[in-house]
């Protein structure tokens, strides 16, 4: 079967499609429109685009509040779930000023779409969900086209599959490096990875402030890349012990974490395989 | 805004992108009910006509403001019109959905106002019809893709009583009215303005499609003015539908040469082709040049639209003076002041706050893709180490407007609009001053089918 791959700049990284059993011109058309989508997104979810929600969040005093679309209140609330449920492993407002103890930087109300701050300043960052949460907008522009099967990625270091890729069982994605390396299939799901070995010793450990000591990389698989691309951030923060307990008590979620020796630990949905 | 009951805390929530998460991840601690913003005595009743990219663009901004209520939405495209009702049902509107904007004006008697982002070639028709049926008016810019177009909007404003507003949103953008009233008038730092550029340069974009289910049949199409679905989808490209790039995107930006100077041009000579694509019937790049008579002189000023590149800038608007120069843009990155080194000092005007020094302002950082990170500085290199940089000669110092935009960037025109209805404003965009920019755009098509210099009356611009 014939397969296209398509690619894309946005949010300071690149996008790429890739599909399979599409017409070319049908299939060029609809990545054009699933990457519309993506310029879209990128206007409403950037903090450095003055006018998106996020800037005019990251201006509130404490205590105010604004009306956010919708697309950055379905992304602050996938980025909210992954803070709570991992204890700030992962923390989308992790830079902002001080405020009321205990509680978080922002309170959502999903029904009216308001965005209330709760310190001062707010720092809004979607950076380590934005890419996920994108991906997952882009796959539902191409099943509203009737494309049944795509593989997905954001700059490398996000992967989502659409469908099943017919009779191979699944996309290929592979982890680690030989002779460690892991290659499984994905289908329907996504994998993320989150590291020091591309962009530099990025990753801040929101919960301490300082920088995370884990110094080999760390993989999230979920049901979605918006929860892959924050769960992957929140895994490489977190000890060995936290992610093997988050993966126990999360259905759907799995981790690799790689060991100084380049082996990978497997925990959750990953723990099994099968790989190739 | 409306409020609907107090939100149940559902895996839904959290799960929307789609699939399904074995334990919900619960966001309890981010959950707060706000407090009632809406519900006024001056809510207005608003319907949408034309619910694609436009049309969404007004959606979310609208949804934005408070004590607007969407009553019902209308597109000939079923995959458009869900869309819009979708999205509003998740701020809890209940819009009735329309094909055929007639049966929308006939069967909601309570409407305020209509907003219309159809194609060009049908906005005369849906303003007229909603203004004569009692509406106020927000339509897209360019008003008509004719002059004749245009000129009907105008009447059945004045028939009516109605307003109209046409969507040149930069006419309410706070940094376009400061530029305009304080820094260009007011204390004039650009000195006498001689000369103006503008541009709006965009990378090659392919053909629009569809989704292979979602095609209109050939009879739905031909009832509402379309040959096929290539041309519904891509109407921009065809001269029966729309007036081509210089009215696709530099209508903006000639409307700003009309605001910023306050006066129309007396002639203007163009050149453009379609030089590139060939599923385009319009012209593909376009050059024009009017001549402004303003009170202080001649403003010589240049145009130019590219669809094939995006090099050179992007879009801005550049004003230059014998004192200053100030280029704006919508966004905030490529908007700068410039002082020539001939001019009196600026510094009373920071300690005025009419102006903020260089490297200052809220725009001040160079153009950062989102999510960037900061990379690693070498060090030694600092600007602050004392070295002195040689080269031929000084860069003019790069000075900013102390005044942001927080809000999408249609709101503050869409506001002016629902707050005119109120009372409480005036038009920022009314159908007489936006003719008169349509006159000024479409002039440049017929300049460059002429291939020679064309002049305008003053009467030209009268509606």
């Amino acid at each position: 079967m014939s397969r296209l791959a398509f690619r894309h700049e946005a949010m300071a990284t690149y996008f790429e499609i890739e599909l399979e059993g599409a017409d070319p011109a049908y299939g060029r058309a609809a990545a054009a429109a699933a990457f519309r989508e993506l310029d879209r997104l990128e206007g409403e979810l950037s903090r450095y685009v003055e006018s998106s929600d996020i800037s005019r969040a990251n201006r509130l005093a404490a205590g105010a509040s604004t009306v956010i679309g919708d697309d950055a209140m379905e992304c602050l609330l996938v980025a909210a779930g992954v803070a709570a449920s991992t204890g700030r492993a992962f923390d989308p407002a992790y830079a902002s000023g001080p405020g009321e103890s205990g509680a978080p930087a922002f309170a959502l109300d999903p029904a009216a779409h308001v965005l209330t701050a709760r310190s001062s300043p707010l720092r809004l960052d979607l950076g380590a969900v934005g890419k996920g949460f994108a991906l997952d907008r882009l796959a539902g522009v191409l099943r509203e086209w009737g494309v049944g099967s795509a593989l997905l990625n954001s700059g490398g270091s996000t992967a989502l599959a659409l469908g099943s890729r017919g009779a191979e069982g699944g996309w290929a994605v592979a982890m680690g490096e030989a002779p460690h390396r892991r290659q499984l299939r994905l289908r329907g799901t996504a994998l993320s990875g989150s590291g020091v070995a591309v962009k530099g010793a990025h990753v801040v450990d929101p919960r301490s402030g300082r920088a995370a000591t884990r110094a080999e990389r760390a993989w999230a698989h979920a049901p979605n890349a918006a929860l892959a691309d924050a769960l992957s951030t929140a895994f490489f923060v977190m000890s060995d012990a936290e992610v093997a307990a988050f993966c126990a008590e999360h259905e759907g979620v799995g981790a690799a974490l790689a060991r100084p020796d380049g082996s990978l630990a497997l925990h959750g949905t990953l723990a099994a395989g099968p790989y190739e | 805004m409306p409020h609907a009951p107090a939100p149940a805390i559902s895996r839904r929530d959290f799960l929307s992108t789609g699939a399904k998460l074995g334990t919900a991840l619960l966001a309890a601690p981010y959950l707060m009910r706000a407090a009632s913003a809406g519900g006024g005595s001056d809510s207005l009743n608003v319907a949408l006509i034309g619910c694609g990219e436009q049309g969404r663009v007004l959606l979310n901004a609208c949804l934005k403001i408070p004590n607007i209520r969407f009553r019902a939405v209308c597109d000939i495209w079923p995959y458009n019109r869900r869309y819009g009702e979708r999205l509003l049902k998740k701020f809890g509107h209940d819009p009735v959905p329309y094909e055929d904007y007639r049966e929308l004006l006939a069967s909601t008697p309570d409407l305020d106002a209509v907003l219309i982002a159809t194609p060009d070639f049908m906005h005369s028709e849906h303003t007229v019809a909603a203004l004569r049926a009692g509406k106020h008016v927000y339509c897209e810019k360019l008003m008509s893709n004719t002059v004749s177009g245009a000129r009907a909007m105008v009447a059945a404003s004045r028939e009516t009583g109605k307003l109209l507003q046409i969507g040149h949103q930069r006419r309410s953008n706070p940094r376009y009215l400061y530029a305009r009233d304080r820094i260009v008038n007011g204390d004039r730092l650009l000195g006498r303005v001689t000369n103006s550029t503008a541009q709006w340069n965009r990378a090659v974009t392919e053909d629009l499609g569809f989704p292979a289910n979602q095609g209109l049949s050939e009879a739905v199409l031909h009832k509402y003015g379309y040959g096929d679905m290539h041309e519904f989808r891509n109407w921009r490209w065809f001269k029966k539908y729309a007036g081509g790039v210089i009215s696709d995107l530099g209508a903006h930006q000639i409307d700003i040469f009309n605001f910023m100077l306050g006066t129309y041009p007396t002639s203007v000579i163009a050149a453009g082709g379609r030089d590139y694509y060939t599923t385009h019937e319009w012209y593909d790049n376009v050059f024009a040049i009017y001549e402004f008579p303003t009170p202080s002189g001649l403003v010589r000023t240049q145009y130019q639209v590219l669809t094939t590149t995006s090099a050179g800038g992007g879009y801005h608007e550049y004003f230059m003076g014998d004192q200053g120069a100030l280029k704006m843009s919508e966004n905030p990155k490529y908007t700068k002041l410039y002082r020539e080194a001939r001019a009196p000092d600026w510094d009373a005007y920071v300690s005025q706050g009419l102006i903020l020094r260089p490297g200052s302002g809220e725009g001040a950082p160079p153009p950062v893709k989102p999510w960037e990170k900061p990379h690693a500085r070498l060090a030694g290199l600092s600007h602050a180490s004392g070295a002195v940089d040689v080269r031929e000669s000084a860069e003019l110092s790069a000075w900013d407007m102390p005044v942001t935009l927080d809000k999408a960037i249609h709101q503050p025109h869409l506001e002016n609009f629902f707050d005119s209805i109120r009372g409480k404003d005036t038009l920022h965009s009314p159908g007489e001053v936006a003719f008169a920019t349509a006159v000024t755009v479409l002039k440049v098509n017929e300049a460059v089918a002429a291939r020679k210099m064309l002049a305008f009356a003053p009467d030209d611009f009268k509606a």
